[in-house]
């Protein structure tokens, strides 16, 4: 009977189901029919035919005990990178004699088995142990559950069949690796806190601005004595300080585009990881906004907490399929800060998210769009009629991005199996030659 | 030789036993040859096919057959008490439980030392049983209602006791 529930440890735990071989009906029955025959014909051989069978049955039925076994999960550990390993390691233990037993691990998406081991079923003594072990590749970033274990067991006589799963489950957490870049979009603004970025007001830092006359209350260090006397009064310089700056990366994941390579939500969080990396180092404030079915955000922070808060969001994106309308209204204001860069990710194919960029640009926000272009994901068809509407889509998208340009917003391309370095370069150069128009 | 390649040589090999089975009791028996034959090359046509197809619903069917086969041959020759009849039954179970093997090993199972020592001992005791019913059946006995009554009972007793097993 399958039924189920949870055990002391807070594990789920299920019951055995039960399945009857046709052979125990088939040997009661022939039984039966070869003592009528017996009684009919008056002779013993059909009854001694029918002894055989019942006694097989009867032995059967005998024999038959429900598996008492206690298993057990391990994980060699419970964060990996992707494309590392991990071992996992399953142990049986019999409480009573089991006279066939098969062990099999049913693995979640994402992991494979480095090498198919098939450890033989067999036999297990009462008190006696087997370990299987299992090395397990992390084929894709996210969240994982393992240790689905399903048992199968069989009496001696092979009459019935045991079956049992076994969900001991242990998180694994598979943290993407993240695209390699060097050079990071500078913001347009600082915020008040110190950090590695120049900022565009004057004040106190180690970085020249300036030139400008003496004024009292000025500290005399910052007198520029060769200037004054070049001059014939006072001049002291100006400087820039290095403050720290919100950014904040918007995923849109509203649309996951497929291929057999990849797609482009793992695009989006391998782009993310790094992201999160590089300016987390340069002591800037990072905060994340997941804008799809499901709303996820985090606050912007510093520091090596935020690097793992941040991260594990990240591997606990997905794509939630949902019709409501979607606004910036529903993402907390504390979210965007004032003054933040905002670098968002988006296949640029949802009317809600690109509705939610432009109100960003319109309030205001320093935002840089990376386009994971969904061209790469589609082929235009071999008719003429569907090569047409693949032009006019090409067509409809360039407008878009023209749009955006328009606004002073970078849109920059980012195709599969393109490194993000240029592409964030090629973002840098337009916020830098473009003029910023102000909407 | 690895457990899914002898899980495979169990297969076939119930048919030559099934084979056996079919052609004993026809062996010398010109004048029963015809339903002997008949009965006995049918339940060997349905146990191959059971085994080819695979087609499990089939093999209880050619196991009946076999022992429908022998206990025909019995009748239309009239014959005395049959000394082999142990050894028959023995290879009858035999003969099912190489069938369900076979089909097991079709569906992917595989086959383990264990159940092969169950099956040969459960064959022995099945001859050893066979003898002792052959003895029974040689004691001359008083029939009569307390018999009767007697019998009754042991049958009784014996399906109760499967229910209970089955229960269990």
């Amino acid at each position: 009977m399958p039924g189920g529930g949870v055990d002391a440890a807070g594990r789920l735990t299920a019951d055995w189901i039960t399945t009857v071989s046709g052979r125990l009906s088939a040997y009661l029955s022939l039984g039966g029919a070869g003592l009528l025959a017996g009684l009919l014909l008056a002779r013993p051989e059909p009854v001694i035919l029918a002894a055989a069978l019942l006694l097989a049955a009867a032995a059967g039925l005998a024999l038959a005990r429900e598996p008492d076994l206690d298993v057990t999960v391990r994980l060699d550990r419970d964060r990996a990178l992707e494309g590392e390993d991990v071992e996992l390691e399953v142990t049986i233990t019999a409480r009573s004699p089991v006279a066939w037993l098969d062990v099999e691990v049913s693995l979640p998406a994402g992991l494979v088995e480095r090498r198919s081991s098939t450890e033989p079923a067999g036999a297990l003594a009462a008190g006696s142990a087997r370990t299987y072990r299992r090395r397990l590749e992390c084929r894709r970033w996210g969240g994982r559950l393992v240790g689905d274990v399903r048992l199968r067991a069989r009496d001696p006589l092979g009459l019935f069949t045991y079956r049992e799963d076994e969900r001991h489950l242990l998180p694994l957490r598979v943290y993407p690796r993240p695209e390699s870049v060097r050079r990071l979009l500078r913001p347009a603004e600082t915020q008040a806190f110190a950090g590695n970025e120049v900022s565009r007001l004057k004040g106190d830092g180690i970085e020249f601005a300036d030139i400008r006359p003496f004024v009292p209350g000025d500290r005399v260090h910052r007198v520029n004595w060769r200037a004054s006397a070049r001059r014939g009064e006072l001049h002291v310089n100006e400087m820039r300080p290095e403050r720290n700056s919100d950014v904040v990366l918007f995923l849109d994941t509203f649309t996951d585009l497929p291929d057999p390579s990849s797609t482009s939500l793992e695009m989006t969080v391998r782009a993310a990881a790094a992201l999160i990396d590089g300016y987390l180092r340069r002591r800037d404030r990072v905060g994340l906004v997941g804008f799809g079915g499901t709303l996820r955000w985090l606050r912007p922070a510093m520091g090596e907490r935020q690097l793992y808060r941040l991260v594990d969001a990240l591997i606990d994106t997905q794509v939630v399929l949902s019709y409501a309308w979607k606004g910036l209204d529903v993402i907390p204001r504390r979210t965007l800060p004032p003054k933040s860069l905002v670098v968002a990710f988006t296949p640029l194919l949802d009317d809600r998210t690109l509705g939610a960029l432009i109100d960003l640009r319109g309030r205001g926000y320093d935002l840089s769009v990376v386009e994971l272009s969904p061209l790469a994901f589609v082929r235009p068809g071999g008719r003429e009629a569907e090569r047409l509407a693949f032009r006019l889509w090409s067509m409809e998208r360039e407008a878009l991005r023209g749009r955006f340009l328009a606004m002073g917003v970078p849109v920059v391309t980012w195709r599969r199996g393109e490194p993000l370095e240029p592409v964030l370069a090629a973002a840098g150069r337009f916020r830098r030659d473009a003029r910023l128009v102000r909407t | 030789m690895n457990g899914a390649r002898l899980s495979l040589a169990i297969v076939p090999a119930g048919l030559p036993l099934a084979a056996a089975l079919a052609l004993a009791p026809a062996v010398g028996q010109p004048a029963a040859l015809g339903l002997v034959g008949a009965l006995g090359a049918i339940a060997v046509a349905l146990y191959a096919a059971a085994l080819a197809m695979p087609w499990p619903g089939a093999l209880p069917w050619a196991v009946g057959l076999l022992g429908v086969e022998y206990l025909a041959s019995l009748e239309v020759r009239a014959a005395p008490l049959d000394l082999g009849a142990p050894a028959y039954a023995a290879g009858l179970l035999l003969c099912a439980e190489l069938g369900w093997l076979g089909l097991e090993a079709r569906r992917g199972g595989r086959a383990w030392l264990g159940r092969a020592v169950a099956i040969g001992t459960l064959s022995l005791a099945a001859v050893a049983l066979g003898a002792l019913l052959l003895l029974a059946w040689t004691i001359p006995l008083p029939g009569g209602p307390t018999l009767t009554g007697l019998g009754v009972l042991a049958a009784i007793a014996a399906a109760a006791c499967l229910a209970w097993l089955g229960r269990r």
